[in-house]
């Protein structure tokens, strides 16, 4: 991903008073074109009853750069992204250094993890779970 | 000065779930605060590799045992997105019904929990006893007091009938009258004011830059309400956000009294625009399976709740997610116990009115 305009993005949105909602992170599953995997990861701003999201999607061992200079209250989400998933975010503004969750699992929610409880209750390959591309960026606001 | 670190948690008076801040201090005041959470960490949201989505909902549910309903109601609204289906008219004027009636219930028991933190533990019996009368409610309707699994994908599980609905209007009129009562305490007496009058102050400006949500944020001004999308049959409501300006301990508690009485009204309304007659339908039959993604915000007594889903067309979500109110405050809660005393900082975090259970899913 290209960081800086990224965070030019990002900086924006603060900039223009929305607030940081939520980001979400999805694991996808190693595959031939991804042989590590991925993640989709997506940051949510609110503002007033709008949602609008940036969407990016970064392999293990891409940086992703962190928006707390933007959004302090990120670093909840992006010490979460780490744990769970893996994902190297860089620059959190309080770095808990993994003491945010006690899972009993290491970066429980990480590709390969999660492959591996699928081939341990023989569900990998179930439909289309492990499918490469990209979502379509969303848009809506659901339930309207 | 000499720093010194004192954990407040994970076994606390004001906690009734564990959560630690290691609170660095400075004489008697708090300088920085550094949270730990992960005791009672279920993996709910890993569940959608095993749970099919049609089960899944139940399993929603059992995030938090106070906004278990809505946790419901946000799986199914979000499942119901994806697949595009309609849900019978009688089913959302229920659901808002059970919505409200969990607001109720949520603050009624915060208020509770708040006098006894505070010293007034007559109080707390008072608002518990309120509390009770609401549980009764779900009870005869859902046939649970915490986990009520009346939801369905495409509706509702079970109808309240027209004489039933009547009578908890009632009730809640009744109850409403009693709450006015102990709602002047909490707004005149100066016990209350002195602990929580012009303490834990979060400024608007702060509380958008901390992401604060629901009584957090409106209690700082910020008329925040995702009620106010419309969505789910709000937009045929009448109602505004409850604001307040303080930002302190005193305006959310303030809020929170308000909205108690703002749900009996709605819930007022509801039953005197909702289609009369019994046996309509509250199920739309659901086939096939989901496939797409879904982002849906609802408001949850403790603030905004937002659900990521992705689906794939398979019986099993790729990815849940519930980003919950209280995720979403604890960095303001961070922000507001620096500057203050070691004593008011169990006020503090009672007054975000923290759910670990949401926020650890």
């Amino acid at each position: 991903m290209d960081g800086e305009r990224f965070l030019a993005r990002v900086a924006a949105y603060r900039a223009d008073g929305w607030r940081l909602s939520v980001i979400n992170t999805t694991a996808v599953l190693p595959s031939d074109e991804l042989p590590q995997g991925a993640f989709d990861i997506s940051w949510s701003f609110a503002l007033g009853t709008r949602l609008e999201h940036l969407r990016e999607r970064v392999v293990p061992g891409e940086e992703v750069p962190s928006v707390s200079p933007s959004f302090p209250s990120a670093f909840l989400y992006e010490n979460e992204m780490r744990e769970l998933f893996g994902v190297d975010v860089t620059g959190i503004a309080v770095d808990l250094r993994g003491q945010l969750y006690r899972t009993a699992t290491r970066v429980p929610f990480s590709p390969g993890a999660i492959r591996r409880r699928l081939e341990a209750t023989g569900r990998l390959g179930d439909g289309a779970r492990h499918a490469a591309k990209p979502q379509p960026r969303p848009t809506t606001e659901a339930g309207a | 000065m000499k720093r010194t670190i004192v954990p407040l948690g994970p076994q606390h008076p004001v906690l009734p779930e564990p959560l630690v801040l290691d609170l660095v201090l400075e004489d008697e005041r708090v300088v920085d605060a550094v949270p730990t959470i992960g005791y009672i960490h279920r993996g709910l949201e890993a569940m959608v590799e095993k749970v099919e989505y049609t089960e899944m909902g139940f399993v929603a549910e059992r995030i938090c045992g106070i906004c278990s309903f809505m946790h419901g109601m946000g799986f199914c609204a979000s499942i119901e997105d994806i697949m595009g289906v309609e849900v019978p008219e009688r089913a959302r004027w229920l659901r808002l019904v059970w919505a409200e009636l969990s607001r109720i219930q949520s603050h009624l028991l915060w208020l509770g929990l708040g006098s006894d933190a505070f010293g007034f533990e007559n109080l707390f019996m008072h608002c518990w006893r309120m509390r009770e009368e609401i549980l009764d409610i779900f009870e005869a309707t859902t046939g649970g007091r915490i986990i009520f699994s009346v939801n369905r994908i495409g509706g509702v599980k079970r109808d309240i009938a027209d004489s039933e609905l009547a009578g908890i209007a009632e009730r809640l009129r009744a109850l409403g009258e009693r709450f006015a009562e102990i709602a002047r305490v909490f707004r005149a007496d100066p016990s209350i004011h002195h602990r929580l009058a012009g303490v834990g102050v979060l400024p608007a400006g702060e509380a958008l830059a901390a992401g604060a949500v629901g009584p957090m944020a409106r209690a700082s001004g910020l008329a925040t309400d995702t009620r106010l999308l419309g969505t789910h049959g709000y937009d045929r409501l009448d109602f505004e956000p409850v604001v307040e300006a303080g930002g302190d301990c005193l305006a959310r508690v303030l809020v929170r009294l308000r909205e108690v009485e703002q749900s009996i009204d709605l819930i007022r309304q509801l039953v005197d625009r909702m289609p009369k007659g019994d046996g309509q339908p509250i199920e739309t039959r659901v086939r096939g399976l989901p496939d797409g993604e879904t982002f849906m915000r609802l408001e949850q007594p403790r603030g905004e709740v937002v659900y990521y889903l992705k689906a794939n067309g398979t019986k099993y979500l790729e990815r849940f997610r519930a980003r919950t109110p209280t995720f979403a405050n604890i960095p303001a809660m961070i922000s507001l116990v620096r500057g203050h005393d070691l004593a008011d900082v169990p006020n503090i975090i009672l007054t975000i009115d923290p759910c670990i259970s949401c926020t650890e899913r």
